[in-house]
């Protein structure tokens, strides 16, 4: 279980942290901004695919809109900028309370269809309501201050930022070990169970889901105020694509995973671009498809597996990760 | 405003053929085909290939490209959907997903993200005058298209036993294989049917709208609204939201531009508030 | 993974702040940041704006350097000239993180082009912020020399101000009053109406309705449906698209007849790649702004010459501004002795100058808009092209002191 294996392993989160330490003296700044702030928003989608057993295709919606909130804020209010990122986050998890309440009565891929669909929602939205959000322009000139300190070299943000982006990783940790996270587990795997238990289904999944919208509004906010700039990109659905790619790649129901899958992919981006190829689909898309095909595990399940030689969890419940990295119908 | 009605079945149509392909596949092989707009996408492009390198003509295209496309399908069903039967459905989901990914940057790659022009068929460049008003005459072709293939698949499924199988399958599904028939041998060739109707939209649109690598990308998330809207196990339902949601957008451009692209998003949530399955699905088929 | 040069940086740095205290512009020669001076093109490389401006702007920019070395030779302060490239897909987000690579990780020391106005508008603050250089050729909002100016951002060659006031007030005069006007819903079509809206009425014409249209779009045909039901009727469609939407947009307009029906055609920005796609005929009588035109004069037909040799085509108004810019701003690297963003920028403002761009040229101090000669063109039906590429008549020149706008007061560099 990788809680345990966490817990028993403090090495394993020395190295996490040294290496979130030394990124950005290894790698070009805003990119390692980028990786951070998205290895918290796969954490994010993970906490409901890998824990909750929600495929979700629009958590776009939440970290565009918090993106949107954050650098709104901080355009026009002066606060600090962590204060923005909150309250970004904070509006990521309200918007999450209605979506999240007309979708959770879908699973599987319907579930997937209708996040999608509510996502592509907001994106209309944003760009319509050019006023507040610039539509097509995008919201320009976000600033960094932090109590009047000058944040914009993007070497000393990132180390303003990222108590922001382990915060919220310490928080998808606790959620998964704390009873709660254990429940949401006996949901995925057998809700017919969960629910003859006494256990309201459908409100625990709605808390996993606004859970998970938030923490990804706080990657989103945090992201936005990184570049200084929100565009509609933020919540188009390629950007919730994306996120998924990332926990799929590195392992669903795993939250390391998460972290290493959008390292991988955010680097391979970062990559291929500044070789002067644009068209990354052809590569990420083969990476993925390969993923879905050959390694469902994918890399960080792959190597626990190989590394403990833990396979025993067929159908288990409660085993601690999600059934569906072993290839197994989790159909609900 | 007749005209824009017009206007809006014409849009209707293309929406219908991709959520009736959408529908077999999903009902065959409990597939959400992503990768239905690329292949919509490449149906425009392989209209453009066989015209600029090889000079064959709309008509050859409308009928070779869908078949060629039926044909990759069936390729793709084999060596890479099949791999994934038996397993929970997402996965197919995401490899689809990322298959549409590659298909897209493949054809970006290839032509640049720009819109590439395709002439009208000269018989068709003109207006025909539907009596109350004159109207292009392609887009006229393209809704007589749509409408001639939903009744011929139609037809099929309902005429024909094979189509019997594959209607019990995609409705029923669970009786279906507790009655002992054989599902299995109509899996591959349902998938490449569906792909040839994504081919043959795909087709049609190049002459009216432009053909680019980013075509099928956001049509196919309007088509997926569609398909909830109409009841995801539904094929008629699906067939019937894509021209009814057509014509609400059309007539949304008219008198609230604003609404008009998000307006098949929000039917779909007030869809989703009344009757969760869809309009013409069934509460089982939400799974 | 690649090392950043975080000590290096921070070393350029410090050594860039003592620099700035003790040394005035011009101080002594050699004093180029990293012994080389980079040039940036970042434009559209593979969409819609990719034929107008793209990969040719960059040739026309190697063709500046070409022109610049054999200009000063030993004598050049910048020994070491760059040209760097990268495609913005027409997305202000990838606009603002490829600027940023470009200053940072490639040294840029300019950066030139960038059509489509919002990724304009991104590279302009990031400009800002790096303190380095950025060229406006490819984007046409005034809000680059107006709110959202700044010291280092410099709008080179055409604005929508320019555009409107050259076709919007013959047109109207010539007996086009009501007009409909589309525009894709993005910072330059919003400007582009907006001026088009007020040219128009300054020279009493009407606006009977104006709708935004999704940009990128390649259907028009709800508004093409709605003009002739309008009230009242309008006679002139104004659309504001360009590149591969306006191509799309006036095959349209000749599949719904709207010619036939009274409804006659005004173009917002023209360039002449999207002549050649159309085909002149398709287009022929249509009035519009232009910026510059190879067959204008000689000393233009000798460049275009020269420009079709190394690219097989000949240049629209974009790739003769992105040389003009290219060369005036190695020019003032010369003057200023450095390519220090500061001293570059005293250098440009105020200066006036003539080339084979800019006539009668003066980059304005006050907001960093580069004013010259403009030119109201028409297209030939194709029984007048005599060559290919030849399908305008100029029919006017616009003066510089004319053709654009007064210094915007919300403009504070």
């Amino acid at each position: 279980m990788i809680i345990r294996l966490l817990a028993g392993r403090p090495i394993l989160l020395a190295v996490g942290l040294l290496a979130a330490l030394t990124l950005p003296w290894v790698i070009y700044p805003p990119v390692a901004m980028d990786m951070i702030c998205w290895a918290l928003f796969a954490v994010a989608v993970d906490l409901l695919l890998g824990f909750t057993g929600l495929l979700s295709f629009g958590h776009a919606a939440f970290w565009g809109t918090a993106a949107y909130v954050s650098g709104l804020i901080a355009v026009h209010s002066g606060l600090p900028f962590p204060v923005a990122v909150l309250a970004g986050a904070l509006a990521a998890a309200t918007l999450a309370v209605p979506i999240g309440w007309l979708s959770v009565r879908s699973t599987g891929i319907y579930f997937a269809m209708v996040t999608l669909a509510f996502a592509q929602l907001v994106y209309f939205v944003a760009n319509q309501w050019r006023g507040l959000t610039g539509g097509e322009n995008g919201l320009q000139g976000i600033p960094r201050d932090l109590f009047g300190v000058d944040l914009s070299d993007p070497f000393f943000f990132y180390y303003a930022g990222l108590p922001i982006i382990l915060a919220g990783l310490w928080c998808a940790w606790r959620v998964v070990r704390s009873p709660f996270g254990r429940v949401l587990v006996a949901v995925r795997d057998n809700p017919a169970r969960a629910r003859a238990l006494g256990y309201p289904v459908e409100k625990y999944k709605l808390l996993a889901f606004v859970l998970s919208a938030a923490l990804s509004g706080l990657a989103g906010g945090l992201f936005a105020i990184g570049h200084g700039f929100v565009s509609l990109q933020e919540v188009y659905w390629t950007t919730s694509g994306q996120a998924v790619m990332m926990v799929v790649l590195g392992g669903i129901g795993t939250l390391w995973g998460g972290v290493i899958g959008a390292g991988l992919i955010v680097e391979l981006n970062d990559y291929l671009a500044t070789a002067g190829f644009e068209e990354i689909g052809i590569v990420t898309g083969t990476v993925f498809a390969a993923t879905v095909l050959i390694f469902r595990r994918g890399i960080w399940g792959t190597a626990r597996h190989l590394l403990t030689g833990h396979s025993g969890r067929r159908g288990r419940a409660g085993a601690g990760r999600s059934a569906a990295a072993d290839g197994e119908a989790v159909r609900a | 405003m007749l005209e824009q009605a017009f206007n809006g079945l014409v849009g209707g149509a293309f929406y219908a053929l991709l959520a009736l392909g959408l529908a077999v596949i999903f009902g065959m092989l409990g597939v959400v085909n992503f990768a239905h707009g690329a292949f919509y996408m490449l149906g425009a492009f392989g209209a453009y290939m066989l015209l600029t390198d090889w000079g064959v003509s709309f008509w050859v295209a409308l009928g070779v490209v869908p078949v060629g496309l039926g044909l990759i399908g069936v390729v793709v069903e084999r060596l890479l959907i099949r791999r994934l039967a038996g397993l929970d459905p997402l996965y197919n989901f995401l490899l689809t997903f990322g298959l549409a990914l590659i298909l897209q940057d493949l054809m970006k790659r290839e032509y640049g993200a720009q819109s590439q022009p395709y002439p009208r068929p000269s018989a068709l460049s003109g207006t025909v005058d539907l009596g109350l008003f004159s109207y292009p005459a392609y887009q006229v072709f393209v809704l007589g298209v749509a409408i001639v293939t939903c009744l011929a698949v139609w037809y099929v499924l309902s005429r024909t036993r094979a189509g019997m199988v594959v209607r019990a399958a995609t409705e029923r599904p669970e009786l279906t294989r507790a009655l002992g028939i054989d599902v299995g041998r109509w899996v591959t060739p349902v998938f490449g049917v569906g792909i040839a109707l994504a081919g043959l939209a795909g087709v049609l649109a190049a002459p009216m709208r432009a053909v680019n690598p980013l075509m099928g990308s956001d049509l196919i998330i309007a088509v997926f609204a569609v398909v909830v809207i109409g009841g995801l196990g539904s094929i008629f339902g699906s067939v019937a939201a894509g021209f009814a949601v057509g014509l609400f957008t059309a007539l949304a451009n008219l008198y609230v531009p604003a609404l008009s692209q998000t307006l098949v998003f929000i039917l779909m949530v007030a869809v989703l508030l009344w009757r969760p399955a869809g309009l013409f699905g069934r509460e089982e088929g939400i799974a | 993974m690649r090392l950043f040069g975080r000590t290096a940086a921070l070393a350029a740095g410090a050594a860039l702040l003592a620099a700035g205290c003790n040394g005035g512009p011009g101080g002594g020669g050699g004093k180029i940041s990293d012994g080389k001076v980079v040039l940036a093109v970042l434009n559209d490389q593979s969409g819609v704006y990719a034929d107008l401006s793209g990969k040719n702007s960059v040739e026309a920019v190697k063709m500046a350097i070409a022109d610049f070395k054999a200009k000063y030779g030993a004598k050049a302060v910048a020994k070491k000239i760059e040209v760097v490239t990268a495609d913005h897909q027409n997305k202000p987000e990838v606009a603002n993180s490829k600027a940023q690579e470009l200053y940072d990780r490639q040294h840029a020391d300019l950066i030139l082009d960038v059509p489509t106005s919002s990724a304009a508008l991104a590279v302009a603050n990031v400009a800002k912020a790096r303190k380095k250089l950025f060229m406006d050729i490819g984007a046409g909002t005034t809000a680059l020399e107006g709110a959202q100016c700044n010291k280092y951002t410099f709008h080179y060659g055409y604005n929508t101000y320019m555009l409107a006031h050259g076709t919007g007030d013959t047109v109207t005069k010539d007996g086009g009053k009501n007009w409909y006007i589309i525009y894709p819903d993005y910072a330059f079509g919003q400007d582009m109406n907006k001026s088009f809206t007020a040219a128009i009425q300054g020279a009493g014409g009407t606006i009977v309705k104006n709708d935004p249209t999704p940009f990128p779009n390649d259907n028009f045909s709800t508004f093409l449906l709605k003009a002739p039901g309008l009230k009242p009727k309008p006679q002139v469609l104004g659309a504001m698209q360009a590149g591969g939407d306006l191509v799309n947009l006036v095959k349209q307009y000749n599949e719904y007849k709207l010619r036939d029906k009274g409804i006659g055609l005004a173009v917002g920005l023209m360039f002449l790649t999207d002549i050649h796609s159309v085909g002149p005929d398709a287009l022929a009588g249509t009035k519009f702004s232009d910026a510059w035109y190879w067959n204008e004069s000689q000393e233009n037909r000798a460049w275009a010459d020269r420009f079709q040799a190394r690219t097989g085509k000949r240049p629209t108004f974009a790739h003769a501004a992105n040389y003009s810019a290219a060369m005036q701003y190695l020019e003032a690297v010369q003057r200023a002795g450095t390519d220090k963003s500061d001293a570059v920028v005293k250098q440009l403002e105020g200066y006036k100058f003539n080339d084979v761009f800019a006539k009668n040229g003066t980059i304005r101090a006050q907001d960093h808009l580069l004013l010259h000669d403009a030119y109201l063109a028409q297209v030939k039906p194709s029984a007048e092209v005599k060559e290919p590429w030849d399908y305008e008549k100029i029919l006017k020149t616009i003066p510089a002191d004319q053709a654009f706008q007064q210094p915007d007061s919300a403009c504070r560099l």
